[in-house]
């Protein structure tokens, strides 16, 4: 299993250039059954990674342009009337896909980016008192543009906790850029990848994950950030219980990843920034600088 | 902070409430008109949390500042002393409170608080004004930490400023007792007004002690060195009565005669004490009956009574030396002729007492062993409301109502001596006392107020007699117990049943105890002054100014040092046995000048110093590893920890 994992991975590298922890944070995200956002200003890569990622599991893969008109119905989708049959018909939306990216997610208002709540949360979908359910594994990549663009409806907080992670891209190292500037078409590149995982497999993993071991001593850790974000006053407002949640969740499949099967306190950290950063939100939108008090200060013993 | 705290709801309301609690004992202090000033200014600020719209504008403001100037100069002339000083800060505080603008507003106010709260001490400094202010300055504490908390919660507010105050009472201790005292010039008083005592005055009307006969308030407290003096000889000499209109008795006016007195010879065992005087508003110390060492600045006048030339404003202490018997020799001529002064000729009925006890044809002893036995035998009762006298009291008394209390019978006794020439005046001052066990100190009351007589015999000098006592003997045994003094049953008071008696003993118990720690507040903090500061540190070498200094600096230099160590180095110890194992390769490693970062991992740390011990780069792996294991594994076993300690002993670096 452990092998697959190692072969996405190195697939996806030569994808996407220079970027082997953004990759590897976005797949330990997928491993914990998490939302990714990726968060950066258009062109560094952010649809071609959760391409290049759809491909690889061998999942259905859609993408959602979310613009300032889209609607709900656009998203989740909405029921037609059939004229043979005299009756109303449901059309599936493209929210009905094992990975949907939904792209530019903060340009469209906010009752459409509610729209994903449910379907995130819950992975099923009501329309009209009907709930559908959504098929799994069941993944949502969704990118923004940074909230000082133009026209952008920054994502409320009750949103972003969906997400698991919020990552960046950021430009490329210039060494992979001149790569990327000699060599061939990206997307070209992605149609030739093949499936490294499937669906059933990836669903086993996401089981295996589940097991991986908490010991009291790393809780211990863990509940020290959370009530240093409370108590700090470098923080608005600290970690929710959720947050705490996901934080555990995302640092094991982090140690699931590296081939371990007790979580150690260097895996938190590794994850933190990716998962506490934009829950945090303090002024500032760089995860890295946001958790640098709590790396710092909080003990490890 | 996003908001600005001085339109915060909360903490308006702590803060004003605060304010409320501090400047609320200067009810007693100020004049109404300052305090009814302050409340109105206060009232409005609080309708102001909630309507803003409602509080002065600036017009208004400076008609309210041209007002409080107006009261200050009305009542004070200014603000110069202690009462003019007192109202300036309760005023400006008030007008402070209307212009709540900032952040720094508010710390202003508090800041002006501090001192209002301080002021308090001018007035009183009792040891419940003490606790008082101490749990004001905690709650003012408590709205500075209020104002700049993030999560504001008045409970851990007052917490934190209770923990604040706890940590700053050591250093407060030192410096009470190291820091150089400075006693006050007088003059920096000299505007107050003296809150009147009550207590004796220097005439008596048979009547006018009425008041004092009940009166619970504290005079002095007495503190016995050796022996105690039996409650018989426990009579506390005040001003003695010498001139008479026949109603009123007042002091002798000319008391120059001192330098004729006969020398004071002492006899019996001399009782050494300490008198501790409550604040009064005559220089009166009632010294024990009969003084012979007093310190300066005390002096013994004519009567025998003891003078001080400084102001009792304050409470003060003296050490004292008396004897109880004493012989003051022959009578001086002013002495014969004033202690023998009759206001006009004895009436028949007089005469005719007189006669009929011997007073014409015995020795004064005989005759007045037949006037006290004449009251005790006689249908004579000790009350304190007797009936109104107001002509002829004495012969009134004698003859008709028959009731009355101390001043009646040592004003009739001295009466009927002078009335058969023998020289005999009225002393007054205080009888008795309540006896503290806890403390082990005698509390004499204003109702231990007294009146007795005083008679001149040959080759005894002045002679103490009580006529009191002959009717009511009890009175000198035990102290007031106004149910047995009153045979007549002018007062009633129902026998106490026993649970009632237990009760009442519990009370007393309580009340002595109370007293006690009030004693020693008063001894040990209040008169703490640079005389009892110098003697007390003398007795530690401390002799001058500059060592006392140097002491000072010293012991809060050492005090603070402690806490700063103690707050660098609070760390909870581990428990774990793998973390205090582990705990010594960290100081293994340290030794090496290699240290890990609180909010290093393990393997982060293991592989930042594998670089730089390269030659026991494999150890240290083994040993975090196994580390990691043990602490963060899935079954940490007992051997898996002998292991890792048994790799960590192996470890040479």
């Amino acid at each position: 299993m452990q092998n697959d994992i190692q072969q996405v991975l190195k697939e996806a590298n030569q994808v996407i250039l220079g970027k082997e922890r953004q990759i590897r944070l976005a797949l330990c995200c997928l491993l914990a059954r998490g939302h990714l956002l990726i968060e950066d200003i258009p062109g560094v890569g952010k649809t071609t990674l959760a391409h290049t990622l759809a491909k690889l599991l061998g999942m259905n893969y859609q993408r959602i342009q979310f613009t300032s008109d889209i609607l709900p119905a656009d998203i989740i989708g909405a029921s037609v009337f059939d004229g043979k049959n005299h009756e109303f018909k449901f059309h599936p939306g493209p929210i009905f896909n094992q990975m949907v990216l939904a792209d530019e997610i903060n340009r469209s208002t906010p009752k459409a980016q509610s729209a994903l709540l449910e379907a995130m949360e819950e992975h099923q979908v009501t329309v009209e008192g009907v709930t559908y359910q959504l098929p799994e594994p069941f993944f949502v990549i969704a990118t923004q543009n940074p909230s000082h663009q133009i026209g952008t409806f920054p994502l409320p907080e009750s949103q972003l906790d969906r997400f698991l992670m919020r990552i960046e891209l950021g430009y490329p190292d210039p060494q992979y850029e001149r790569q990327l500037l000699t060599g061939i078409n990206r997307h070209s590149l992605i149609s030739t990848l093949s499936t490294q995982l499937t669906p059933e497999q990836l669903q086993n993993l996401q089981q295996a994950v589940t097991d991986v071991h908490v010991s009291s001593a790393l809780l211990d850790y863990c509940q020290a950030i959370i009530n240093f974000t409370r108590e700090s006053p470098e923080y608005h407002c600290g970690l929710s219980p959720r947050a705490g949640l996901a934080l555990l969740t995302a640092a094991k499949a982090w140690t699931f990843m590296d081939n371990r099967d007790a979580v150690i306190p260097e895996d938190l950290q590794a994850v933190l920034a990716a998962v506490a950063g934009h829950r945090l939100r303090s002024g500032n939108n760089d995860s890295e600088a946001i958790v640098a008090p709590i790396l710092a200060k909080v003990a490890v013993h | 902070m996003a908001t600005n705290p001085a339109h915060n709801k909360e903490i308006l309301i702590f803060l004003l409430s605060s304010i409320g609690l501090i400047v609320l004992p200067h009810v007693y202090h100020l004049h109404w008109g300052v305090f009814g000033y302050f409340c109105f200014l206060l009232a409005w600020r609080f309708v102001g949390i909630w309507k803003p719209e409602r509080l002065p504008t600036f017009p208004v403001i400076l008609l309210l500042i041209v007002s409080g100037m107006a009261i200050l100069y009305v009542q004070h002339r200014g603000f110069l002393g202690r009462d003019g000083g007192t109202s300036l800060f309760v005023i400006a505080l008030g007008l402070k409170l209307m212009e709540i603008k900032t952040e720094r507003d508010l710390y202003l106010i508090n800041y002006l608080a501090f001192i209002v709260a301080a002021s308090q001490f001018l007035y009183e400094q009792s040891i419940l004004m003490a606790a008082y202010i101490l749990f004001v300055t905690c709650v003012l504490l408590a709205v500075l930490v209020y104002i700049n908390s993030y999560v504001a919660q008045t409970s851990v507010a007052l917490k934190k400023a209770a923990v604040i105050i706890a940590q700053a009472v050591p250093m407060a201790i030192v410096v009470f007792i190291l820091f150089p005292r400075v006693e006050a010039p007088r003059w920096l008083l000299f505007n107050d007004d003296h809150q009147a005592k009550m207590g004796l005055s220097d005439s008596m009307e048979p009547g006018s002690i009425t008041d004092l006969g009940m009166s619970d308030e504290l005079v002095f407290r007495v503190k016995f060195a050796g022996a105690i003096p039996p409650a018989k000889q426990r009579y506390w000499r005040g001003p003695v009565l010498t001139q008479t209109n026949g109603k009123k008795w007042t002091q002798a006016s000319d008391l120059s005669y001192q330098k004729y007195l006969d020398k004071l010879t002492y006899m019996g065992t001399p009782y050494q004490y300490t008198l501790l005087m409550e604040p009064q508003e005559k220089n009166w110390v009632f010294a024990l009956d009969m003084p012979a060492d007093y310190p300066k600045p005390l002096e013994r006048n004519a009567n025998y009574q003891l003078l001080t030339s400084d102001n009792l404003d304050k409470r003060s202490e003296f050490k004292l030396v008396s004897y109880p018997t004493y012989n003051t020799g022959y009578l001086t001529k002013t002495e014969f002729k004033d202690a023998r002064h009759l206001p006009g000729e004895p009436s028949e009925n007089i005469k005719q007492l007189v006669a009929q006890l011997h007073g014409f044809d015995s020795p004064p002893d005989v005759f007045i062993n037949q006037l006290l036995n004449h009251f005790r035998e006689e249908d004579f009762h000790y009350t304190l409301t007797p009936p109104l006298m107001e002509e002829n009291p004495i012969e009134t008394f004698l003859f008709e109502t028959r009731y009355g209390f101390c001043s009646h019978y040592a004003s009739a006794f001295v009466y009927l001596m002078r009335v058969a020439n023998i020289p005999a005046r009225v002393v007054t001052g205080y009888q008795g006392g309540e006896w503290n066990a806890v403390g082990n100190f005698l509390e004499i009351k204003q109702a231990d107020a007294h009146a007795w007589a005083e008679v001149w015999l040959d080759k005894q000098g002045w002679v103490r007699f009580d006529p009191t006592a002959a009717i009511a003997p009890e009175r000198i045994e035990k102290n007031i117990d106004i149910a047995r003094l009153v045979p007549g049953g002018l007062i009633s008071y129902a026998a106490p049943s026993a649970g009632a008696q237990a009760t009442f003993d519990f009370l007393k118990k309580a009340r002595q105890l109370w007293s006690n720690v009030d004693y020693n507040w008063q001894r040990w903090v209040i008169n703490y002054n640079n005389t009892n500061q110098a003697s007390f540190l003398s007795s530690f070498g401390i002799a001058d100014f500059k060592t006392m200094v140097y002491w000072m600096m010293g012991i809060v230099g050492i005090i603070t040092a402690i806490l700063s160590l103690f707050l660098l180095y609070r760390r909870p110890k581990p428990t774990d046995p793998v973390l205090i194992v582990y705990n010594r390769f960290l100081k293994k490693i340290a030794k090496a000048g290699l240290t890990k970062k609180p909010g290093e991992g393990a393997r982060d740390f293991a592989e930042r110093i594998k670089s730089k011990l390269l030659s026991q780069a494999a150890t240290i792996e083994q040993i975090t590893d196994a580390f990691i294991d043990q602490r963060y594994g899935r079954n940490p076993t007992g051997r898996g920890l002998i292991e890792l300690n048994r790799l960590i002993i192996l470890l040479k670096l």
